[in-house]
């Protein structure tokens, strides 16, 4: 072998076998980006259990050459991809995180309370209002609709529509999502304040009703019933969350409640977010939709905090007792990170004022809400 | 967090949130659509034929699943009837995205000279608002509205029927020559439905919603009116008088430096049985035999201890 033969073989593995030379700037764009929010997860606590994994992902993805989110010679799926493929894709994720989620949910609060079910409805305001605005810029009806359920601060819900309607806008719509969600404490003060007056932050509500075991038991079937009939669409995502539901509230399967509320949802969350984050290469995530998707994130939740709060205020025209309009905030379904600062910013006006349960129940209202504004959507386009 | 890094992230937070909207605000639409581009939800028909009926299934714009339109045509012969790209018939009068279903060529022959067809457009897809515009780049307003009969069908289907001359504004080769052929679509507003949708959608969740919240509180209100008639129940069962507790005779006063002994006994004799290390105390495994003998001798019980109910004691 001459000396010419050997720098031509060390050239050839190089250029087609290592990374280095097929680098270029918009990975090492996205790779910092990648550490943006693995800081935001590790330094600031901001969503870790999402933006971690997710922000592994895009750190991962985004070297070149890397066998993990494409396909195989014979058309397998690379390792991230088969968790895309057969989690995000089959759209089998989502719905197990509803069940975990309704593995671990109280629904006391919004029984003991069904009218801040009202301000569920309510809180979806911003999500058709975004889907209007984007719309407007130029996006299709499909991914208006993804781009707008953002608002519902609702992480499976936003990545199961996102899936089933406009799976290129996956990554930017989950990540829009799970950050502004992280930002609850900083995005809503401010129009809690706006939107309330001193004397009304200080309303203070009838302690809750105590609700027997068997009410909250009948409560997911119930709930079935009525949102699987009036809306089949959502049926995956709603009937995963009160079968979760039931498990817990039954008593009587305690493992598998248990399984669900900790073990699966664990693994499910991990996958999950490594797809999502590996979703976000390069080539597809820098141009102007994800910054587009970005801006009209944050206006969602504020409109959706608007409407929450605007909610309560029109209830309080006709209801004897009136209700602390800072409960409204909570309409988003950031559980129960809402519904913590209308505790907060309830307690600023009166340290005496305990919301928090209060809160909960709007809280829960936009999970349901969000999920049926999602169901909505899917029924619109089938 | 320090009040300064809070300020900061603040200050950074507030930055980002006016910069977004504006630029939102300020992007210009142009520039948006010049940035997107490609069309994601182009229609792309296949053509099947059965006898006089050609069908053409596609995933029209905004659909997730798969529609048939049928052509028929009366007083001549269907040819054939091909998709026809946006593109070729762009003009700033119309939208592409108003055609959800794209655009269709009709090749109509065997037409009598100068004479009119009519020609059937079904569908399930089609509303009573659908309409049909043809395109015919020899006319000085190129897109036209055809103005036809918009039957409802059975099955929620309409009918469209437009009525073409042969060699009038609608036929594409301008010729009175026995050939038609309408290159053109069926037109449904974009922003009517999407608004419209939008507003009912919104409400079909309040209504939703609201009405499952009239079912939460008749079922609150049946448990609350159950778990009351179940409370005063339990209050009018008393134990019977035979049951009262005997009198319980004075006892022998005992002296104060008796008691005091008695005490420091008890206080000496307990503190020596109590342990000196942290004694763990385990469940013993119940085994299912001995469950339901439990569960037996606790449903023998009187009633106003029988607390049986198992939701309640979890």
């Amino acid at each position: 072998m001459t000396w010419d033969q050997v720098l031509e073989l060390i050239k050839g593995i190089l250029l087609t076998q290592t990374g280095i030379p097929n680098l270029y700037i918009g990975q090492v764009i996205m790779i910092l980006i990648s550490f943006f929010f693995l800081y935001l997860a590790v330094a600031k606590e901001y969503e870790p259990l999402l933006l971690v994994p997710i922000g592994f992902g895009i750190f991962l993805v985004n070297f070149p050459l890397v066998p993990l989110m494409g396909f195989t010679e014979h058309g397998d799926p690379e390792l991230i991809r088969a968790f895309y493929k057969y989690g995000v894709q089959w759209e089998i994720i989502p719905c197990l995180i509803f069940l975990g989620l309704g593995a671990m949910t109280d629904f006391g609060p919004l029984i003991a309370n069904p009218k801040t079910l009202i301000i569920g409805a309510g809180a979806q305001l911003g999500v058709f209002i975004t889907y209007c605005g984007t719309l407007f810029f130029g996006f299709t009806l499909k991914e208006a609709a993804s781009v707008g359920i953002i608002g519902g601060a609702d992480g499976p819900t936003t990545i199961y529509l996102t899936a089933m309607l406009a799976p290129h806008l996956l990554g930017p719509n989950a990540l829009a999502a799970y950050s502004y969600m992280a930002m609850v404490p900083l995005i809503q003060p401010p129009i809690m304040r706006l939107m309330t007056t001193p004397e009304q932050r200080q309303i203070k509500m009838r302690q809750l009703r105590p609700v027997s075991a068997k009410e909250k038991l009948l409560f997911p079937l119930i709930a079935s019933i009525f949102i699987i009939l009036l809306i089949p669409a959502v049926a995956p995502l709603m009937g995963m969350f009160m079968f979760g539901n039931f498990m817990r509230e039954c008593g009587v399967v305690k493992r598998l409640s248990d399984t669900a509320q900790n073990a699966m949802m664990n693994i499910v969350t991990i996958l999950l977010g490594l797809s999502v984050g590996a979703t976000m290469q390069a080539d597809v995530f820098l141009s102007w939709k994800p910054m587009l998707i970005f801006g009209f994130g944050l206006l969602d939740f504020i409109i959706c905090t608007f409407g929450g709060i605007l909610t309560v205020h029109i209830m309080n025209l006709f209801l004897k007792e009136k209700m602390n309009p800072l409960i409204g905030s909570a309409g988003v379904s950031a559980v129960p990170m809402a519904a913590r600062v209308s505790q907060v910013e309830g307690q600023k006006a009166d340290p005496d004022n305990w919301l928090i349960m209060h809160a909960m129940g709007p809280n829960l209202a936009g999970v349901i809400g969000s999920a049926s504004a999602a169901g909505m959507f899917i029924a619109m386009f089938k | 967090m320090t009040k300064i890094t809070n300020r900061f992230f603040k200050r950074t937070f507030l930055t980002l949130l006016i910069s977004s909207l504006m630029m939102v605000a300020l992007m210009p639409q142009t520039a948006v659509w010049g940035a997107f581009g490609e069309d994601l939800e182009k229609p792309k028909p296949e053509f099947t034929r059965e006898g006089d009926v050609i069908t053409a299934k596609l995933i029209p714009r905004a659909k997730s699943t798969s529609v048939s339109i049928h052509f028929q045509v009366s007083d001549g012969r269907l040819i054939d009837v091909e998709g026809m790209d946006f593109k070729e018939a762009e003009h700033p009068s119309v939208d592409n995205k108003d055609f959800k279903s794209e655009l269709f060529m009709i090749k109509i022959d065997k037409v009598s000279q100068g004479g009119e067809v009519k020609v059937s457009i079904t569908s399930d897809f089609f509303s009573s608002s659908t309409q049909y515009w043809v395109f015919n780049r020899t006319s000085k307003e190129p897109w036209m509205n055809a103005d036809v009969q918009n039957l409802s069908l059975p099955d929620l289907v309409q009918k469209l029927v437009v009525s073409i001359k042969d060699g009038g504004p609608m036929d594409s080769d301008g010729v009175a020559d026995g050939r038609i052929s309408i290159a053109g679509g069926p037109k449904d507003s974009f922003w009517g439905y999407a608004l419209g949708t939008l507003f009912i959608r919104f409400f079909g969740i309040f209504l939703v919603l609201s009405i499952l919240m009239i079912g939460m509180i008749i079922s609150g209100k049946v448990f609350q009116k159950f778990d009351r008639k179940k409370a005063k129940m339990a209050k009018e069962i008393q134990l019977p008088p035979a049951a009262a507790t005997p009198e319980i005779q004075p006892a022998e006063t005992v002296g104060s430096e008796l008691a005091t002994a008695i005490c420091v006994a008890l206080h000496l004799h307990l503190s020596e049985l109590r342990p000196t290390a942290t004694s763990h105390f385990f469940t013993p495994i119940i085994s299912p035999w001995a469950r339901q003998g439990r569960e037996r001798i606790m449903n023998a019980r009187s009633i106003p201890t029988n607390r049986g109910n198992r939701l309640q004691n979890r």
